[in-house]
């Protein structure tokens, strides 16, 4: 029997900690929450101006260009905090009997606030490169779960192993720039050789960034096919994700 | 002095009465051959192939016995004094008890809702006000809203912190305050298993009396209490029952004076040989 045992009361936890994590980031600062703006804007203004003309084919290019960024920022910044989730509590989970998944997920929950928060600014900026939103466009909401999932998934792996090598947190930091050009952000998958394009196509987050641009780029749904790959790529690594950690949570406490 | 004899003698019978009744109804904590392990690294991993291959069923790690085969049993209402050299193995055994640490043999049950004050300060973070730690650290403890709502005032009450200090910034805190405040969030509901692991050391004298009144209060409203401190004299005032823990086990258990004399005569540290499992 644990204090947590009680749904409302371990959701209780993971919001507390959730905002807890919100109200640590910008603490301090003077702008405080403008500074996530920032890296995507920088990133958009080097597109524009370097590929900006290489991809003049490409139809509304700066809104093609941040409805990827703003989910790859997702994505990378979900990782990157859930990574350093369990360990950064080390002192807490140590003295104190808590549910040690409420961390990675607190973690997560702070990155997907922070994503909506961000999306009122950035859906603005998305208004004056020509965004529409249609009927279509409200396909956003199941591919975000999915998406959550899918990185929730991934990020509970690496954060497990993380609590025994270290590696795993300076390792991944060194990968993110191999994924974010290995998807298609900057560049249209019909700029890829025909006979590469399955390599493109292993790659999960290709999956998650065109279902987001038809939400909000193409305003079309995505065909069945499709939406039966996001729901094996969302929550197949899940469940994946929650199998390693359940195995290797055991070990922990000896780590900490 | 006659009537303080009296209701010394008085309470000796009742206390006597009290050890008498105790049935298994009572049993709050009954640990039985309780072993546990840490993991510790002795040369490394070789590569990380290996760990994924054997993950969760072989592990890198070796293990080194902490616990070992160690019996006890707490009744409702006991505060049990927890002594020992360092190292012994004190502080496993409360996780253990806090359901921190699995057993790796033997059983553990435990009857109640623990509230762990494990360490100073667990949990607060420097930076934000005292006020908002509170509703962390509750929360960590597990307290609801409500219950947060409701021990708000009393909490903030008994740590003796000015309304300027609770709105300021932990990390600008002494260690005493921090103390302070981590001791009354833990304090605030009525726990039913309180473990104190030698915390209480830093408040000021004012403090720490209070902390002990406290600590009665708590005794007497029948809940159980696991108090670990070097300090004899504390031990002497506030715990029922004592034990001595050497090398993993229980050495000594009884009353509080025979086992603070024991303490006295065994300073000379006996050098456990960690024995490997493997």
């Amino acid at each position: 029997m644990t204090k947590f045992s009680k749904p409302s009361k371990f959701l209780a936890l993971v919001f507390t900690l959730a905002m807890k994590t919100l109200k640590l980031r910008y603490k301090n600062s003077i702008f405080g929450f403008l500074w996530s703006m920032i890296n995507p804007i920088i990133y958009l203004v080097i597109f524009t101006f370097v590929f900006g003309n290489v991809f003049s084919e490409i139809d509304r290019y700066p809104l093609y260009a941040l409805t990827g960024l703003v989910f790859w920022i997702f994505f990378s910044t979900s990782t990157i905090q859930v990574i350093e989730s369990i360990i950064n509590s080390s002192g807490v989970l140590k003295s104190i009997n808590i549910p040690t998944i409420a961390f990675p997920l607190s973690a997560q929950l702070a990155a997907l606030i922070s994503l909506f928060l961000s999306m009122i600014p950035f859906m603005i900026l998305m208004f004056i490169f020509g965004l529409r939103l249609t009927w279509e466009s409200l396909i956003f909401f199941p591919v975000l779960v999915l998406f959550t999932a899918f990185t929730f998934g991934v990020s509970l792996i690496l954060t497990s192993f993380n609590v025994y090598f270290r590696d795993m947190q300076l390792a991944w930091g060194s990968f993110m720039p191999a994924i974010f050009y290995a998807t298609p952000i900057a560049y249209t998958a019909s700029l890829i050789p025909a006979k590469f394009i399955w390599v493109l196509k292993l790659n999960p987050l290709y999956h998650f960034i065109g279902a987001l641009r038809h939400a909000f780029y193409y305003n079309t749904l995505p065909s069945l096919g499709e939406a039966g790959i996001l729901l094996v790529v969302g929550l197949g690594p899940l469940a994946i994700g929650y199998w390693v950690f359940n195995r290797l949570e055991k070990g922990f406490v000896s780590q900490y | 002095m006659v009537i303080g004899s009296l209701t010394d003698w008085k309470k000796d019978l009742f206390l006597n009465i009290k050890m008498e009744m105790k049935t298994d109804n009572d049993i709050m904590i009954e640990a039985k051959g309780l072993c546990v392990s840490f993991m510790v690294q002795r040369h490394g991993i070789n590569n990380i192939k290996d760990f994924i291959i054997t993950m969760g069923v072989k592990s890198p790690f070796e293990k080194s016995s902490v616990l070992r085969d160690l019996n006890l049993t707490v009744y409702k209402g006991e505060c049990l004094g927890v002594m020992g050299r360092n190292g012994c193995g004190k502080s496993t055994l409360l996780r253990t008890i806090a359901g921190i640490m699995k057993p790796d043999k033997g059983s553990i049950k435990v009857n109640g809702v623990v509230a762990p004050l494990m360490a100073l300060g667990v949990g607060l973070e420097p930076e934000l006000s005292g006020y908002e730690n509170i509703r962390l650290v509750g929360t960590l403890m597990g307290l609801s809203k409500k219950e947060l709502k409701h021990s708000m005032g009393s909490i903030i009450e008994f740590s003796e912190l000015t309304k300027d200090e609770i709105e300021l910034q932990v990390k600008r805190y002494s260690s005493g305050m921090m103390a302070r405040l981590a001791f009354s969030i833990a304090v605030a509901t009525m726990p039913e298993i309180l473990i104190i692991d030698e915390v209480l050391a830093v408040g000021d004298l004012g403090f720490r009396q209070k902390c002990a009144n406290r600590i009665n209060e708590i005794k007497d409203a029948g809940s159980t209490i696991i108090y670990v401190s070097h300090h004899l004299e504390e031990i002497k005032n506030i715990c029922t029952r004592a034990i001595f823990m050497e090398d993993g086990r229980i050495s000594l258990s009884g009353n509080v004076d025979e086992v603070c004399e024991y303490y006295k005569t065994h300073l000379d540290r006996k050098v456990a040989t960690p024995t490997i499992l493997a």
